[in-house]
């Protein structure tokens, strides 16, 4: 319902026909001025910038990490080991001699391939579940309802270690996790907006008409659901980095060779009396990566979805 | 009131229980003998044959998980595999120092991120809400774990104004406090941001509320309307949330007890998961999500008390 | 505004030059521009206005509670010896509350849901120290009694969502007069409660403003409520005060052709059933935009070129009154304007096809028998654990109704009645448990959906949330277009319908590229009738059609809505509260009470000598917008009891002023009377 004008100051819409100072051409004008106030919006958010300007470096950088990189990551060089920065390693080297910004580079793109993986797999199966949530069964509701619930607000970490100690430790342990552990957020964005659609009257007013289930969830109830889903896959994004980052730092992920900002990260705790320097280079491309997604992320709710930045 | 209770306490239940069995199913999903899968590929022949035994790994697996269920109910969950010691006597002697870290984590988290939040909606636009706003965004998008690593750097390696491991000598609080304060400081970190950020955007959407206008027309005092009406309002799907977030609180805990070597149950786990310590990691795991579980279970009832309608329509 | 009123010691609250301006992203709105009201003690004053009126922003300017957005350009508000709109805050605050109060328009959203009355009220009379807790419990007991809640020493411990929207809003009333303020400020107070309870709240308005020596404030756009609650009155359109005077004189003697065109466009004051209403064309100006000359020119029915450059000039009428118009003063006056009473100066927008003859049919469009519809209160598990029987509600009980070709039947109720659920039942959208619903002889209860879907080509629905019920994001072409591609009807250009349907309707075509959110609800409403009309049905029911529509324009739909009829043959069953309207635009009636169906019959007879006691109820229920008509007495008390709590015996008898003991005890039964009225009560009215 159009509020009425003396709570919003904005004169409600015109009340019948069209007003004599509006054409057609006006009406198409302003789509337009719309789609191009929402592109100006974005670009003088400077959240928004930053977070788009640091998530295409991380992309860049993961990408094409095999030219970038100064090194072959697993090279060694025992001589150079436990180095600071210098000119030849530019983020100094680990105990072993390899030279981190390689490493950097490289685990970018473990965190790429689980962010990728793990968001798209976990958003697809979310939307779907959330979807039969909202528009199935009351008892059905209530109980993926409890199953999301316990999911999500398990301690992560916690399942990690139980799983780990039977399974030993993998990358795919870690998807596997991620992708369990993520789940219930999309299940539960998509089952609120599918629950709000299903009781407004255009939902019934397409039942009225005669659109079939599949009809009314592919055109009506769908594109209103993504995009809240699309922004939080955003903001989400960080914290499966930081999963990944966090197993691997405890040895439950990556298996080393591989690098992956985790085991920077272990490897610098174990010697961080010595060689602190390595526990801050494996903290800034995870530190950039999260702000840069959840800048976006910010930025583009606040643009598109403002209602749903009130309390999720 | 009653029935409300029950019916969460209930699911509770039901709750732990699947954890408990997700754990048993975990062990017998994995192809192998469940004996050797849990004690690790090194294991001798004569301490496998000692942990069937005492795990009852004879029996079918429903009855091994009601036995352990009925034993749990007890307070026996088993016994070390090394030290034959009681796993509930060791937990016992770890969990005062992680009640401690969360505590004082969640508490200073509290404390200082529900009145900046406050602040914040009140006085929109001002300099404290940008403030918040950008420090709360910054502190979520760092990971907990990462602050924990770089507090250990900065405050103890670095400056060596705070001891860097363990929890302190026992019987001198002085000192146990001191050991208290980086680990604390690196769980609550986040969690300032994101209760501040909470309760700014509940405030926000409350204050907007026909009922809050009502309440100024009838010139109630600005102190009464915020605190006596929105923010009673709007503290209910904070404390949601904080019930929710928990579980996170847990998994910062125990990134912290490990990165700072404090004797608690986070570390417990991930000692005897290195060391292929089963019981160990059942009993623990099971004591951790009843923590996690009681948490939620005191947040729905706070807010039962706080908001008569959810009261009654359950 | 003659000189004495301003400065008389009858004045309580003296608004002069008023202007208020909104910023917003389009630009500055004039919202209020140079509004002068000056307010008398101890008399009831009434503002009136459509929507963009600017009738709310007066009174939050009064109290100082605009929005933030608002910026005060000019005028002031004497008080006593204060401006109150430069007032310091504190001084603001001391007088809300205390001396200036306020009873809002909806009371399920305006009381806070986590304290208790007692406890609200408590805060209320913070500014009393030397009073002790349990004396301003007492006030506040006495006060709720004075409201007339029951048992109001046990309710003051209550939330409330234990109250029903009419006690809700009788302890809102109870709320802003327990500090006894001299004046009671009420926006819209009636317009979320049903009739029946609307007229006990004016009484009890009138009654409380006796008692307390209280002036009163309304802003309402029902003249029904104006006519009958207030002294004196102020006409104000898009941000303007254009008329002002005695009650009597605005309803009977109305000088401005805007106050003039509002009163022609009340269903409730034209006497004889005419199918087509009368309409003011056209809307409020843009306020952003710079304003010359009178403001209401574009829509006038008498404009002249004059009116559009020149601000006409205040008239002053008499010691009270004035109006704002070139054609009562100056070198335009026109001694023939305003003509009398019974001409009409307002024309019925575009004109249409007039009604053919009704053809008739023996075979009835749509024939519902003896149709029940249960909900399902409480599961299975909870009942047992709580020793519940009664599992579900019957909102739809035994309900026999007829709907002829091309007739149109209204099914009038009140909140509770059940009508939007027999609605929504007939397209089978709501699962009926028996009885039995007929679509052109074809049984069609509970159909299963793959057969029922060809039948949705022959009825379709009109739903009362005009934007809601639009798909968000399809544009309107998309959503004209969509029953085609339902029910895969190919061969035809679905452009070209688009037009043909945008066109039937009165929607310019270069509203098919709009999105719902960009539409207003005039506009949105033609969109939904596109969509129903598009596979030519030949029945439409439509959900509160007139819902959220100013009085002047809700003839556009109304008409339109008649004009189809006439050249389709179009059957339309309207679901509505709004007796005014479905007086005119009904053949016959269905009165629903709680689920059933208490009385049926032709519209004329029904309101001419009503059968049933809640009909009468109804018919008198409404207020007219003619003072010279005000109710003395209200003969109904009480509220719709809940379905959950359905009486034994007949659902009125609780509130009937003819109930006996029989009408206690058992349902009364339907009965068919002689001209194919049908009731269903043991006493009926004669």
């Amino acid at each position: 319902m159009n509020p009425s004008e003396s709570e919003t100051g904005i004169p409600a819409v015109d009340a019948s026909g069209l007003p004599d100072h509006v054409t057609e051409a006006d009406i198409r004008e302003s789509a337009a001025r719309e789609r191009r106030e929402k592109l100006r919006m974005f670009l003088t958010n400077w959240q928004g910038l930053t977070g788009l300007i640091l998530v295409t470096l991380f992309f860049a950088s993961a990408v094409f990490a095999p030219w970038l990189a100064p090194y072959d990551p697993n090279a060694l060089d025992v001589p150079a080991r436990l180095s600071g920065p210098t000119l030849e390693h530019l983020a100094g080297t680990d105990q072993l001699g390899r030279d981190t910004l390689s490493r950097i580079l490289y685990g970018g793109r473990v965190a790429l391939y689980i962010a990728a993986i793990g968001v798209s797999v976990s958003l697809v199966i979310g939307l779907i579940l959330g979807m039969i949530a909202g528009f199935g069964p009351r008892w059905l509701d209530n109980l993926l309802l409890l199953v999301f619930d316990t999911v999500r607000s398990f301690p992560t970490i916690v399942l990690a270690l139980a799983t780990v100690a039977l399974t030993g430790p993998s990358l795919g342990v870690v998807l596997a996790i991620v992708i369990i552990t993520s789940i219930p957020q999309y299940a539960r964005v998509a089952r609120t907006a599918t629950l709000t659609l299903r009781n407004t009257d255009f939902i019934l007013a397409e039942r009225s008409l005669g659109a079939s289930m599949t009809r009314t969830l592919l055109h009506h109830v769908m594109p209103n659901v993504i995009g809240p889903l699309l922004i939080l896959a955003a903001m989400e994004v960080p914290v499966v980095v930081t999963v990944e980052a966090g197993l691997s730092f405890l040895g439950l992920g990556v298996t080393p060779p591989t690098a992956s900002w985790g085991t920077i990260l272990n490897e610098g705790y174990l010697v961080i009396r010595d060689a602190p320097w390595m526990v801050i280079a494996g903290g800034i491309p995870l530190i950039l990566t999260t702000l840069g997604f959840t800048f976006l992320g910010e930025a583009l709710r606040d643009i598109f979805d403002p209602r749903m930045g009130k309390g999720r | 009131m009653l029935y409300y209770l029950t019916k969460r306490l209930g699911l509770s239940a039901v709750v732990v229980c699947l954890v408990v069995l997700a754990l048993f199913s975990l062990l017998y999903c994995i192809p192998g003998d469940p004996a050797t899968i849990a004690l690790g590929p090194r294991a001798t022949e004569e301490a496998i044959a000692r942990y069937a035994e005492k795990m009852h790994l004879d029996e079918p697996v429903w009855r091994q998980f009601l036995i352990y269920i009925g034993n749990a109910l007890t307070g026996d969950l088993g016994l070390d595999v090394f030290s034959d010691r009681p796993v509930t006597a060791i937990i016992m002697e770890r969990i005062g120092f992680t009640l401690a870290l969360v505590g004082a984590g969640m508490g200073w988290a509290m404390l200082l991120g529900i009145p900046l939040g406050c602040l914040a909606a009140v006085k929109p636009n001002s300099w404290i809400d940008r403030i918040t706003g950008v420090l709360s965004v910054g502190t979520i998008a760092v990971p907990s774990f990462l602050v924990s690593i770089w507090a250990l750097l900065i405050f103890a390696v670095h400056l060596r104004w705070l001891p860097a491991i363990g929890a302190g000598e026992p019987g001198d609080t002085g000192d146990q406090l001191s050991h208290l304060i980086l680990p604390a400081f690196a769980i609550g970190l986040s969690w300032v941001g994101y209760l501040a950020r909470m309760v700014r955007a509940s405030m926000l959407e409350v204050m907007g509320e026909n009922y809050i206008r009502s309440a100024r027309a009838f010139g109630l005092r600005p102190r009464r309307v915020i605190f006596g009406y929105a923010l009673r309002v709007a503290i209910l799907p904070t404390i949601t949330l904080i019930g929710m977030g928990f579980g996170g609180m847990i998994s910062s805990t125990v990134f912290a007890e490990i990165i700072f070597a404090r004797p608690g149950i986070g570390k417990l786990i991930f000692d005897a998961v290195m060391a292929r310590n089963f019981p160990i990691v059942q009993g623990a795991v099971l004591v951790a999500t009843g923590l996690y579980i009681f948490v939620v279970l005191f947040s729905d009832i706070l807010i039962a008390w706080f908001d008569p309608r959810v009261r009654e329509s359950l | 505004m003659p000189k004495d009123a301003l400065n008389s010691p009858e004045t309580l609250l003296d608004v002069r030059n008023l202007s208020v301006e909104f910023r917003t992203p389009r630009g500055r709105v004039k919202a209020l521009r140079d509004i002068t009201i000056p307010i008398r003690k101890n008399r009831i004053i009434g503002i009136v206005g459509e929507s963009g009126s600017g009738k709310s922003t007066v009174l939050w300017a009064l109290l100082g509670l605009l929005a933030k957005n608002a910026d005060v350009t000019g005028g002031e508000v004497r008080f006593g010896d204060r401006d109150l709109l430069h007032a310091s805050e504190a001084q603001l605050r001391a007088t809300r509350g205390e001396e200036i109060s306020v009873v809002f328009q909806d009371p399920m959203t305006s009381q806070i849901p986590v304290l208790t009355y007692g406890r609200q009220m408590l805060d209320i009379l913070y500014r009393r120290p030397n009073v002790s807790a349990a004396e301003k419990r007492r006030m506040a007991i006495e006060m709720l009694g004075k409201v007339g809640i029951p048992d109001p020493d046990k309710r003051i411990d209550q939330y409330p969502h234990h109250f029903s929207g009419g006690m809700r809003q009788r302890a809102g009333i109870a709320m802003a007069l327990l500090t006894g303020p001299q004046l009671l400020l009420a926006d819209e107070p009636t317009t979320a409660l049903d009739v029946t309870m609307e007229a006990q709240i004016i009484h009890l308005l009138q009654d409380l403003q006796k008692e307390l020596e209280a002036t009163v404030v309304v802003v309402s756009h029902n003249l029904g409520l104006i006519a009958e609650l207030c002294d004196d009155v102020v006409v104000m359109y898009a941000g303007e005060v254009i008329e002002a005077g005695e009650v009597h004189e605005i309803f009977h003697n109305a000088q401005h052709p805007y106050t003039r065109a509002l009163l022609e466009c009340d269903p409730a004051r034209i006497d004889d059933v005419s199918r087509k209403l009368p309409v003011i064309p056209g809307d409020i100006p843009d306020l952003t935009k710079a304003l010359s000359g009178c403001i209401y020119a574009p829509r006038c029915q008498r404009a002249l070129p004059l009116c559009r450059e020149k601000l006409p000039p205040d008239v002053a009428r008499g010691e009270m009154s004035l109006a704002r118009c070139h054609l009562l003063d100056g070198p335009h006056h026109d001694p023939s304007w305003p003509p009398p009473l019974d001409v009409m100066t307002v024309g019925q927008g575009v004109a249409g096809a007039s009604k053919p003859a009704r053809v008739k049919t023996d075979k009835p469009l749509l024939e519902v028998s003896d149709l029940n519809v249960q909900f399902e209160t409480v599961g299975h598990l909870r009942a047992r654990l709580k020793g519940i029987t009664q599992r579900h509600v019957d909102a739809v009980l035994d309900v026999s109704l007829l709907v002829a070709p091309g007739e149109t039947v209204g099914l009038v109720g009140e909140s509770g009645s059940g009508k939007t659920t027999l609605g929504r039942c007939v397209l089978n959208l709501v699962q009926a448990q028996a009885g039995s619903v007929r679509f052109e002889g074809q049984e069609i209860r509970n159909m299963p959906e793959s057969r029922f879907k060809p039948l949705r080509r022959d009825m379709a629905m009109m739903f009362q949330d005009p934007v809601g019920s639009l798909s968000p994001r399809k544009s309107v072409r998309a959503l004209i277009t969509e029953p085609f591609q339902i029910h895969g009807v190919t061969g035809i250009d679905l452009d070209a319908e688009a037009e043909r349907l945008a066109d039937m309707v009165r929607l310019p075509k270069p509203f098919l590229s709009r999105y719902p959110h960009e539409l207003s609800g005039g506009q949105a409403r033609r969109v939904g009738v596109a969509r129903a009309l598009a596979l030519n049905p030949k029945l439409i029911i439509a959900d509160e059609p007139t819902a959220g529509l100013d009085v002047s324009v809700q003839g556009e739909i109304l008409n339109l809505m008649a004009d189809l009829q006439a050249e389709h043959g179009l059957g339309y069953l309207i679901i509505t509260h709004n007796l005014p309207v479905v007086r005119h635009i009904a053949d016959r009636l269905a009165i629903m009470y709680l689920g059933r169906i208490v009385e049926e019959g032709r519209t004329d007879e029904l309101f001419g000598r009503p059968v049933h006691p809640y009909t009468q109820a109804l018919v008198e229920g409404v207020p007219q917008p003619d003072p010279d008509r005000r109710r003395v007495h209200v003969s109904i008390s009480g509220e719709v009891p809940s379905l959950l709590n359905r009486p034994k015996g007949c659902d009125f008898a609780g509130r009937c002023p003819f109930a006996q003991d029989l009408c206690r005890a058992e349902k009364p039964p339907h009965v068919k009377m002689a001209n194919g009225r049908r009731h269903a009560c043991h006493f009926p009215l004669d």
